[in-house]
């Protein structure tokens, strides 16, 4: 009898309804119960994974400017609530999350990414939405000033801002430092190939060999591979003074031990990608002496920050701020601010859209990482950078200075 | 000449660790004609195994004693894993066409590595975490045992790393334990003679499913010990590393004659130094680590085309 | 299920139709009558005579049980003869009990407290069990051999439009739908209606009319598949799922030649997928695109189809002379060669072709003169934005893809193919050009994978290497193996299924691939075929098996016949 196999395509087809039923399970849009109407703020950053520590760091702190901002009321009629979407540290994963945000009606504004490998691909997708996106972590030059920002910046998507420097100013800034207060002349760089170590090395090295050091070697990595032998054997016999390396931390960490266990007994210097805690439990015992840069000063120096940690301690929240955790508070509140003017008197979040940018642009206030303000390119207009150094496994600040 | 023996090293010791999985796939290949894709998740729960024994057991401790109950721990849960991985899997599928252990093999490899991310810290369904082991999300740092792992040893201009000595050393004790079994216990002739002719061998009263589980135990057995080999040389370890690790050990199976144990060393060991000589001398862009993959797989598809019996293989008639 | 001891059923057998009957009319007025005193709980049920999505569909069960009570004894037992209406009343009972009982359960749930139950939802909730009393009472019934049932031309083609029709309008109705709750009862609803017209043969017959009227079958399913976005009420949200799972099932049923036809265990395949996009996208228009010509996409989707078609027989020609595992192996090895090199050139390790792990990104949309497909435009009154366009362009590839299988499953290649999977060594002997055919299995499915990798670019915006993992390859096969090898109705089943679940069940988000390793696992083991086998396949796999055999023969000469 042909019953089964027949029952086999009427179940198939059944699931397949049922499947394409599945679709249905929108998410709730009621109005918040006191009547305001609902905003929301999205966060892109990798929830998961390798980098999890900054990503959490990034939701957790945009949550406490939103908390704080509903519970003094900043948007009268309207309550801000937070939607954070994992991109996983990947472009593409980052980029589904962006068009889910897009698809969203009352999405006011986003902050993300932490990479910009990530951003390379979110900022299209946004900025066909008209969706504010404010970065608190992306440094390569080209996201807003275009693929030639050397020698012809041009500001490619109006929707896409960001409240840290960037490695135009991180790499060069690290360069001098090596060069004039440590006195490094030979230096090797590594990196691994995205968008963001690729553009830190360029920067570093082109800085570098115009105050007259030289680069020894300049190799790069996989980042899915664990072991750099190959890597650390090619650049040992060029002696270099220090290693530069542009990435994040979980490939710099076993760099640094396999480098110094290999006999290259010399500090390996990054980017903010590789200033986090765990770079140094997983460089081990040997890590003392490796240096990093980060944008803006020490959280913990300015009173202001000083007061934000002590918020963000009070939230309960299981992760601390990490390292962009400050910039994404910065990166909210300017949002916030120019939802502020955007949606007074507004009845529904899509219209404002064009606004929010106009306002975004025009933000200045001070923020705990300093004067939050964007230029025309949509860069931020502060260029405080800080090097820090593994003394007694831990991070110390050594110099905070701003970049000219 | 320096930076020859250099890299000769380095290949020697990324070589050794190819070899001790590689063994594992040509033994169950010998016997079954199954290529157990889910080995390399074998050697990485090995890996995860010695980490566990040292964070519960000896958590701090570095010392040089908990090496050997680091690599117990391990072989106890790599040969746990094939073991059940034989019996529940690939056992009802003894006699189903070629394509059904193959999915099977995909399908647990996938499971399995899903099964230490996401429950290597928790017991499943809760957020249970007894022995307050670190997250496997992300990457782990792998204990840092004296003496095995340290500065490396300086001799002339060549640096040998202390955890490359492990390696090779491990290699070849595992190496002279493994031809002393094979051809000196009950065991070990019965597992050439089910390789031969498996019918015979059951008709010669051996108790062919027994030594199927062996062959997966004695696979298992060295992953474990390439597992605790890797952690110690990386310095971490990750829920991902079976997967290029087990692929990469197949080549080398293939390299040295499938089905032929001492090939699989050998061309373990030959990968191994290939893959390095590739990143130090194929000079200009296409040259270095990022493509030391490429050559290997490259590798791969010239032996299949010229030497279909590897290295170390007779020349079988009917290879198609 | 629970059933009655036999000596109560005979006693009071009698009663049953009249108390089905009973049941079914109280369901019905129950169900016109308000259910819940809440207006907010699930979906409006408060208004008297002013039924409710889940009020209709109580009443739909309703309707279903007299027609089968109506059709065991009564006016309709013309239709009895061969529906199995015992079985049907029986399962169909079940599931409106259960219905009943759920509905009541979350009314009083969400709610808060059994006071919120109007008497509109006691009565129908009486009329299911009394429904389910009887349909334990009824006697089983011998029927005729739904082979046999005939109607006329014009009933069965009207038949499958409504049943075409009614999945296309459930599946908008349930896209629609807000509530979590009104979904599932939704889904029991469907499953209560399809088992109970399996039970009762229903779906049988069905399968016999299919077989029959193959064509008007497909192009009904088409005519479907087209309107889909016509639904939406110009919503992309779900566009944008369905054209991903158009680009899947185009790519699962190029694999389908290579691994369904012809035999071939092809483990890297995505890297033809991967090709064909990156060619795409680095002859767009995108900023990021690293060479300078820029043709009109006809040219582009035939340029990266031939050099995909191109790497295909670059693959094949030394690696197709080993055996199946091997092959795996090495095509394995080719995936993660083809991933790796697009991650190397990036100007450091090679030259800047693909940018490296950064992708090419910002790919504008196609656009053939003045029709943009990122713009909205507007048809039979529905607005058809971005997404819904890419899915009516990939409906067309996949039409295109599938008729290619066809024609080539039928033809003297397809036999050839076969017989190369049967048993290689007797083809040779036998004349059959098997290197040859393999060869071509490998360059055709290659080349129909270019072409949708060449639409995916564009769709996706940006290319990256980590798009094209091994692990989307093992997707792509086990979406064939899941759904039945070989078998074009499979294929798009499985392809359905593997990537529609896991965007949608979002709760299981983590537990996806683990899910995913362990249901390849049973799947081998206990139904190696795939859900909708082809015949030929399922013999293979169950070699033991006398009864199947026989089964297989007279279904094929049925199909023979019609």
């Amino acid at each position: 009898m042909h019953q089964r196999s027949v029952v086999q395509v009427g179940a198939s087809l059944l699931i397949v309804s049922l499947a394409l039923s599945a679709c249905g399970s929108r998410s709730d849009t009621k109005t918040a119960t006191n009547g305001n109407k609902t905003a929301v703020i999205g966060v892109m950053a990798p929830l998961s994974g390798d980098l999890s520590a900054l990503g959490l760091g990034i939701q957790h702190s945009v949550e406490l400017a939103v908390k704080q901002a509903n519970a003094n009321n900043t948007i009268p009629g309207w309550t801000l609530k937070v939607e954070a979407k994992d991109d996983e540290g990947k472009p593409d994963v980052g980029k589904n999350a962006a068009t889910a945000f897009a698809g969203e009606s009352n999405v006011a504004g986003v902050v993300g990414n932490l990479n910009s490998s990530v951003a390379q691909s979110t900022q299209p997708v946004l900025a066909t939405a008209k969706i504010v996106q404010v970065s608190p972590a992306n440094t390569n030059p080209s996201l807003t000033q275009g693929a030639n920002f050397a020698t012809t910046p041009v500001r490619t998507y109006a929707t896409y801002f960001r409240t840290c420097t960037t490695d135009a100013v991180q790499g060069p800034f690290a360069a001098r430092y090596l060069f004039q207060k440590a006195g490094f002349k030979k230096v090797a760089t590594i990196h691994d190939k995205k968008a963001y170590g690729q553009g830190l090395v360029a920067a570093f090295s082109k800085e570098f060999t115009a105050l007259g050091g030289t680069i020894t070697a300049a190799e790069t990595i996989n980042p899915d591979e664990s072991n750099y032998q190959s890597v650390i054997s090619k650049v040992k016999p060029t002696a270099p003074q220090a290693v530069y390396y542009g990435g994040e931390y979980p490939q710099s960490g076993p760099l640094s031990q396999q480098m110094k266990a290999a006999g290259l007994n010399v500090p390996l210097m990054g980017g903010d990608g590789i200033y986090d805690p765990k770079f140094i439990v997983l460089a081990g015992t040997t890590a003392n002496g490796d240096l990093a840069t980060s944008v803006g000063a020490p959280t913990d120096s300015l009173p202001a920050g000083k007061k934000f940690l002590a918020d963000y301690a009070a939230a309960g929240y299981k992760e601390p701020a990490a390292a962009y955790g400050a910039y994404s508070y910065d990166a909210a509140n300017a949002i916030i601010n120019a939802l502020k003017v955007s949606l007074k008197g507004a009845t529904d979040v899509a219209s404002t859209r064009q606004a929010t940018i106009d306002a975004l642009g025009k933000v200045s206030f001070d923020g705990i990482t300093g004067k939050v303000a964007f230029d025309k390119y949509g860069d931020s207009v502060s260029r405080v950078l800080t090097v820090y150094k593994v003394t007694d496994l831990k991070w110390a600040p050594v110099l905070t200075e701003a970049f000219k | 000449m320096d930076t020859f023996i250099q890299q000769l090293i380095n290949g020697l010791s990324l070589g050794s660790l190819y070899a001790l999985i590689a063994v594992g796939y040509t033994v169950v290949y010998g016997i079954l004609q199954l290529i157990n894709f889910a080995h390399g998740e074998v050697f990485m729960i090995g890996a995860f195994g010695a980490l566990s024994t040292s964070l519960v057991l000896f958590r701090g401790t570095t010392a040089l004693w908990t090496l050997p109950v680091m690599i117990i721990g391990a072989v106890i849960a790599s040969v746990t894993t094939a073991v059940l991985m034989e019996r529940f899997a690939y056992r009802p599928l003894r006699h189903a066409p070629r394509l059904a252990p193959l999915i099977t093999a995909i399908g647990i490899s996938v499971f399995l590595q899903e099964l230490v991310r996401l429950n290597y810290n928790q017991v499943p369904f809760t957020s249970w975490n007894p022995f307050d082991l670190p997250d496997a999300k992300s990457i782990i740092p792998f204990p840092s045992i004296d003496v095995v792992t340290g500065p490396a040893i300086q001799m002339g201009g060549v640096t040998i790393q202390r955890e490359a000595i492990f390696t090779i050393g491990a290699l070849i004790v595992c190496s002279a334990l493994l031809w002393w079994f094979i051809n000196h216990t009950k065991m070990g002739h019965g597992m050439q003679a089910v390789s031969q002719d498996q019918d015979t061998a059951r008709l010669m009263g051996i108790n062919v499913d027994r030594i199927i589980v062996v062959a997966f135990a004695l696979g298992a057995v060295l992953a474990a010990v390439a597992g605790v080999a890797q952690g110690l040389q990386n310095h971490n370890i990750n829920f991902r590393m079976g997967f290029l690790a087990g692929l990469k050990a197949f080549v080398a199976a293939v390299l040295g004659g499938i089905g032929n144990v001492a090939g699989a060393v050998v061309g373990g060991l030959v990968l191994g130094v290939i893959e390095a000589m590739a990143t130090q001398y194929i000079p200009g862009q296409f040259g270095g680590s990022p493509w030391k993959d490429v050559w290997a797989f490259v590798l791969l598809i010239l032996v299949l085309v010229f030497r279909p019996q590897g290295l170390l293989g007779e020349k079988a008639v009917d290879r198609a | 299920m629970i059933t009655f001891p036999p000596a109560i059923v005979a006693k009071h057998s009698a009663k049953a139709l009249p108390m089905g009957l009973a049941g079914a009319g109280l369901l019905v007025i129950g169900s016109l009558l308000s259910w819940s005193y809440d207006s907010q709980v699930l979906g409006d049920l408060s208004i008297a005579f002013n039924p409710g999505g889940l009020q209709i569909m109580a009443i739909a069960l309703a309707l279903l049980a007299i027609i089968l009570l109506l059709a065991h004894k009564g006016p309709l037992t013309s239709l009895g003869q061969w529906a199995d209406t015992e079985r049907g009343v029986h399962a169909l009972a079940d599931w409106t009990l259960i219905f009943m009982a759920v509905v009541v359960v979350t009314i009083t749930a969400e709610a808060g407290g059994l006071i919120n139950v109007q008497p509109g939802c006691w009565i129908s909730l009486l009329g299911a069990v009394l429904l389910f009393l009887a349909s334990r009472l009824l006697l089983a019934k011998k029927t005729r051999d739904l082979a046999e049932a005939v109607l006329p031309g014009w009933v069965e083609i009207l038949a499958i439009v409504v049943i075409m029709a009614a999945l296309l309008f459930g599946t908008a109705y349930a896209l629609s739908l807000a509530d979590a709750m009104v979904f599932v009862l939704f889904l029991v609803f469907v499953t209560g209606m399809a088992i109970a017209g399996t039970r009762a043969g229903l779906m049988s017959w069905l399968g016999h009319v299919s077989l029959r009227r193959k064509r008007e079958l497909i192009l009904a399913a088409f005519a479907v598949a087209f309107c889909f976005p016509l639904t939406q009420g110009g919503s992309d949200a779900n566009m944008s799922i369905a054209s991903q799972v158009l680009v899947f099932a185009a790519a699962a049923m190029g694999l389908n030649i290579v691994v369904g036809l012809a035999g071939l265990l092809d483990l890297g395949y995505i890297a033809f997928l991967g090709s064909g996009a990156y060619v795409g996208a680095t002859l767009s228009s995108s900023g990021f695109a690293t060479i300078g010509w820029k043709p009109p996409f006809f040219v582009v989707v035939l340029v990266a189809a031939c050099f995909t078609a191109t790497l295909g027989l670059i693959i094949g020609a030394p690696t197709l002379r080993v055996s199946g595992d091997y092959l795996a192996i090495v095509t394995l090895g080719f995936g993660e060669i083809f991933r790796l090199t697009m991650f190397n050139l990036d100007g450091n390790n090679g030259p800047d072709l693909t940018h490296g792990p950064n992708g090419i990104p910002a790919i504008p949309d196609l656009s053939f003169g003045s029709f943009n497909f990122g713009d909205t435009h507007v048809l039979l009154g529905v607005p058809i934005a971005r997404f819904s366009n890419y899915y009516l362009l990939l409906l067309l590839l996949l039409a295109f893809i599938i008729l290619v299988f066809h024609r080539l499953n039928t033809s003297r290649i397809g036999r050839g193919w076969v017989a190369i999977r049967e048993d290689e060594k007797a083809a040779e002997a036998m004349g059959v050009n098997v290197f040859g055919l393999k060869l071509l299995a490998f360059a055709t499915g290659a080349f129909l994978a270019g072409m949708a990798g060449a639409i995916k670019a564009h769709q996706d915006v940006s290319v990256t290497p980590d798009q094209y993992i091994f692990l989307e390859s093992a997707f792509l096969l086990a979406a064939i193996v899941l759904g039945g090898m070989g078998t074009i109705v499979g294929v798009l089943v499985g392809a359905v299924i593997l990537k529609l679940l896991p965007e949608k069940l979002r709760f299981f988000a983590d537990y996806r691939l683990l899910l995913f390793g362990l249901l390849l696992v049973l799947m081998m083991r206990f139904r190696p075929e795939g859900l909708v086998a082809s015949r030929r396949r399922q013999l293979e796999f169950h070699e033991e098996d006398e009864e199947l055999a026989v089964r297989v023969e007279g279904d094929i000469a049925e199909e023979v016949q019609g």
